[in-house]
């Protein structure tokens, strides 16, 4: 490990609500090895230069969750995110708080929107009273079983995910990332009895708002990859109940399209998706679309060898064969 | 003024528990808690929680086990009572939703731990507190309860002779509030951070035993601090004992698996005194690696193949990857001891009880004692679950048949005033560069092997940096996450808590568990076979001893 140390250029986030006009970022420059955690620069900036620079901090080794925050544009924690390699990517540190929750001060933020998601899942065992827990004795759980967790019980409830969630960012109404993967957590849990109510409840309610752009996966610190998690939720969300929302007749609506013809057949997805009433109100915007691009309303050819298609497709999913 | 029936101090596993059997009980019950719950340091205990429920396992040994361990100075009552406790403790995690991790046949798997004669820790991976945490928090999070997060204990108010409550700041607001309570909790946890190199949180400041010892509670047994084994880099980030557990060996520089000339039965899994000393002493005999944070020494797990590392520690790899750049796949790890876990803490009872009325404690902020001089591993999760739980049992009791309380506002001035006093000064002490070197003195003067000189000497300077501390001075005036204010609070409370801690360390001319003195290197059971009890006076602590409770093991030899 080398130990010579380099000048370290941190420009930090200041801001103080209701007391600073804008926030403003302030430079401090450290000597610092480049394996040293940015969690200790931002402490030697306050035991050292400015005792006022607010943040979160606790266990500096990655299970507590409290010091997430954008580092270098990227939600990450503090406390295992060490200089060099940013400083080699991006010539200096700018530390910012997690977005998509208003700040406090500087790098706390107000995690109330991130609580209340998660609460709203209800992260809690439900159990039916007419089938009690096996008494004086743990309640058996193979490790095939424990597997079906994934990384779920990883999760440090960094909020990190939260951050870096663009769906989150558009609609309030989004549960998150980590909300969901606790939900995928309840939801394949062998002592809950609640499964089918907690996957009916969740399709309506924001599981299909996820844009699948992953980068709560690559935020996670802890490796709980959530937008797998969620894709996981939406198979199982239809399993339960068939495809009832938007979102989840398109993706539904999109499969079987490909199947059927081995290409989009846009038509009938939006068919597919909104149903022949529903289609209606898109009529507006279907209509310049055509204008622009008539071939649309045209069905389109089959691919040629659909039928290895089709053999790829029902081999990975004999269900899909209706 | 806030007003409950049960307030609960702190949120980790002890604070949760007592708060959940408050509840239960039908009580108005408020958690006060500087970190959200979730973030308490409960979550960062790895290895697991001991409960005999293997097949070829007892109570009998564990509580053999424990009462050897403390080094005969357990209360073996006590020890009986939670050894009892501890099987159907974890049973009820599991039933609350903790995911353990599962033998073939779908039971709870143990893996063997240090001083234990059967493999008895059930775990999860190595984040056992992380999964126990998460369990009780989603079974505590469906009940009702008033949550005061992010606020910090400045004050316990006992008049009349019993308890009235707290003063708490609240570090969003500033706000310095006072909450009556008919009885009151303290599981803030440990107060490693005391030292400079410690496995526990920044958080881990000893807030509820320093303000517990100020309102006149007894603190027990401090001078017995655990140094971990195995702690990476210069901070002293924790290795899990489940490493050894699970086949993980201890070498020097030259290669020796030294461990057999200071255990010979039972090498990397004696217990943890014992396994520090050994490589403290390897280390100061010239026999460690020299590196750039200190010496060290290595530990090797490479043997146990990639499958079982990545999997059963599977945290410890992502920490030796990511903050050491070191792959235990194929790499030894390179580790030293490190402040681990406070013994002592609040005299209590088996119920929770201290010696101020409607004042209870639990956790590693309370000192039953189950551990008496050293801890075994394993057994603090355990702790906090049992002792959690019988000290919200009898608090609960307490408050309701307790008259009302209340906390005046002559008792919220004093704080109001001190804190004032520290905001208003235009010069003094910086808090955080008086906490550091008290960091350093402790480091330094009061560590794995103690020495008269050493501790009169580590005294002398705590004594100094508290003349320094009144003087203390808050540079931030803002009252929005003012830490500046909080490394005040903490500072002070950690500098009374080293006092405490040397003068026991003093007191007690011989060496048992965890308190080795070079100049007395024997265990003394005619002169010392007892608890140190200290109370706040004012030329300093007041000692005074406690017999051990005993029932059925006689003091022996401690080899492993």
């Amino acid at each position: 490990m080398a130990s010579e140390t380099v000048s370290v250029p941190f420009d930090v986030y200041r801001y103080l609500p209701g007391k600073d006009a804008a926030p403003r970022y302030q430079r401090y420059t450290l000597e610092l090895t480049p394996h040293t955690p940015v969690l200790t620069g931002l402490l030697r900036i306050r035991d050292e230069v400015d005792p006022t620079l607010g943040l979160r901090y606790s266990c500096r080794s990655a299970i507590c969750g409290s010091c997430a925050m954008q580092i270098n544009q990227k939600s990450r924690l503090a406390c295992e995110t060490q200089v060099g390699p940013e400083l080699a990517r991006h010539g200096r540190i700018v530390v910012e708080p997690m977005r998509n929750q208003p700040v406090l001060r500087d790098l706390v933020v107000d995690q109330t929107p991130f609580w209340r998601e998660y609460a709203k899942v209800e992260p809690h065992l439900k159990l039916d009273p007419r089938r009690p827990m096996p008494a004086g004795k743990p309640t058996p759980m193979t490790p095939a079983e424990v597997e079906r967790f994934r990384e779920t019980p990883r999760c440090i409830a960094c909020a990190a995910c939260y951050s870096a969630c663009p769906a989150a960012e558009a609609d309030p109404e989004f549960p998150g990332p980590m909300a969901l993967a606790k939900l995928y957590r309840f939801a394949v849990d062998p002592r809950d009895t609640a499964h089918q109510e907690r996957l009916l409840r969740i399709q309506p309610n924001g599981l299909w708002l996820c844009l699948r752009c992953h980068l709560c996966t690559e935020a996670c610190p802890k490796d709980v990859r959530p937008s797998e998690r969620i894709r996981d939720l939406k198979e199982m969300a239809i399993a339960a109940q068939g495809a009832t929302e938007l979102g989840s007749r398109h993706a539904v609506g999109f499969k079987r399209n490909l199947r059927e013809g081995g290409t989009l057949n846009e038509m009938k997805l939006v068919r597919q998706t909104y149903g022949v009433l529903g289609m209606l109100p898109q009529l507006p915007h279907g209509l310049k679309i055509w204008r622009k691009k008539p071939e649309v309303a045209r069905k389109p050819h089959p691919i040629e060898g659909l039928d290895d298609l089709q053999k790829i497709y029902d081999a990975l999913d004999p269900e899909a064969k209706r | 003024m806030l007003r409950h029936e049960v307030v609960v101090v702190g949120a980790g596993l002890a604070g949760q528990r007592a708060a959940l059997a408050a509840v239960e009980a039908g009580r108005d019950v408020a958690i006060v808690t500087k970190l959200h719950p979730l973030r308490s340091h409960s979550g960062a205990a790895q290895g697991g929680i001991n409960a005999a429920i293997g097949v070829d396992d007892s109570v009998d040994a564990h509580i053999y086990d424990t009462v050897k361990g403390s080094d005969y100075l357990g209360d073996q009552d006590a020890i009986e009572y939670f050894c009892r406790e501890a099987g159907p403790t974890v049973i009820e995690m599991e039933h609350f939703g903790t995911i353990f991790t599962r033998a073939e046949d779908g039971t709870l798997a143990q893996r063997p731990f240090g001083g234990a004669g059967f493999p008895r820790t059930v775990y999860a991976a190595d984040r056992t507190g992380l999964a126990l945490l998460q369990g009780l928090w989603e079974r505590l999070g469906s009940e009702r309860f008033t949550l005061y997060e992010e606020w910090e204990l400045a004050r316990i108010v006992v008049r009349d002779g019993r308890t009235q409550g707290i003063v708490a700041l609240n570090r969003r607001t500033g706000e310095v509030q006072g909450i009556a309570a008919k009885a009151v909790i303290v599981a803030t946890g440990g107060a490693g951070r005391i030292y400079g190199r410690t496995t526990n949180a920044h958080s881990c400041t000893g807030d509820g035993m320093a303000v517990a010892y100020r309102a006149g509670a007894f603190l027990k047994d401090m001078e017995f601090v655990q140094f971990h084994p195995t702690a990476l880099l210069e901070g002293g980030i924790l290795v899990t004992e489940g490493a050894r557990g699970e086949g993980g060996i201890l070498k020097n520089a030259s290669g020796e698996r030294f461990m057999s000339r200071y255990a010979p039965k039972v090498l990397e899994l004696a217990s943890r005194d014992v396994v520090s000393r050994a490589i403290t002493t390897e280390i100061q005999e010239g026999r460690g690696f020299s590196g750039p944070y200190g010496p060290y020494v290595h530990l090797e797990v490479m043997h146990l193949g990639k499958e079982k590392i990545e999997s059963r520690l599977q945290e410890i790899c992502d920490l030796c990857r990511s903050f050491a750049g070191i792959d235990p796949v194929t790499q030894p790890i390179p580790i030293a001891p490190a402040q681990h876990y406070m013994m002592g803490g609040v005299g209590t009872n088996i119920e929770g009880e201290t010696n101020l009325p409607g004042l209870y404690a639990a956790g590693e902020a309370a000192c039953v004692s189950i551990h008496g001089a050293n801890r075994l591993g394993g057994n603090s999760l355990m702790e906090t679950l049992v002792f959690g739980k019988s000290a919200g049992v009898a608090a609960a009791a307490y408050a309701a048949k307790a008259a009302p309380t209340s906390v005046e506002a002559e008792e919220l001035a004093p704080v109001e005033a001190e804190l004032r006093g520290w905001l208003g000064r235009t010069d003094g002490e910086d808090p955080s560069a008086l906490r550091g070197e008290l960091q350093r003195v402790m480091d330094r003067y009061v560590n794995i092997f103690r020495n008269p000189a050493d501790l009169a000497e580590g005294l002398r300077q705590v004594r100094a940096l508290q003349e320094r501390f009144a003087r203390v001075r808050v540079v931030d005036r803002s009252t929005v996450f003012n830490l500046n204010l909080s490394d005040a609070v903490e500072t002070g409370h950690m500098l009374d808590l080293a006092e405490v801690i040397i003068v026991g360390a003093q007191a007690r001319t011989e060496s048992r568990g965890a308190h080795f003195r070079t100049d007395y290197p024997k265990r003394d059971d005619a002169g010392w076979m007892k608890h140190t009890l200290a109370q706040r006076a004012p030329g300093g602590p007041a000692l005074s001893y406690s017999p051990v409770g005993f029932t059925r093991w006689e003091p022996k030899e401690r080899v492993y």
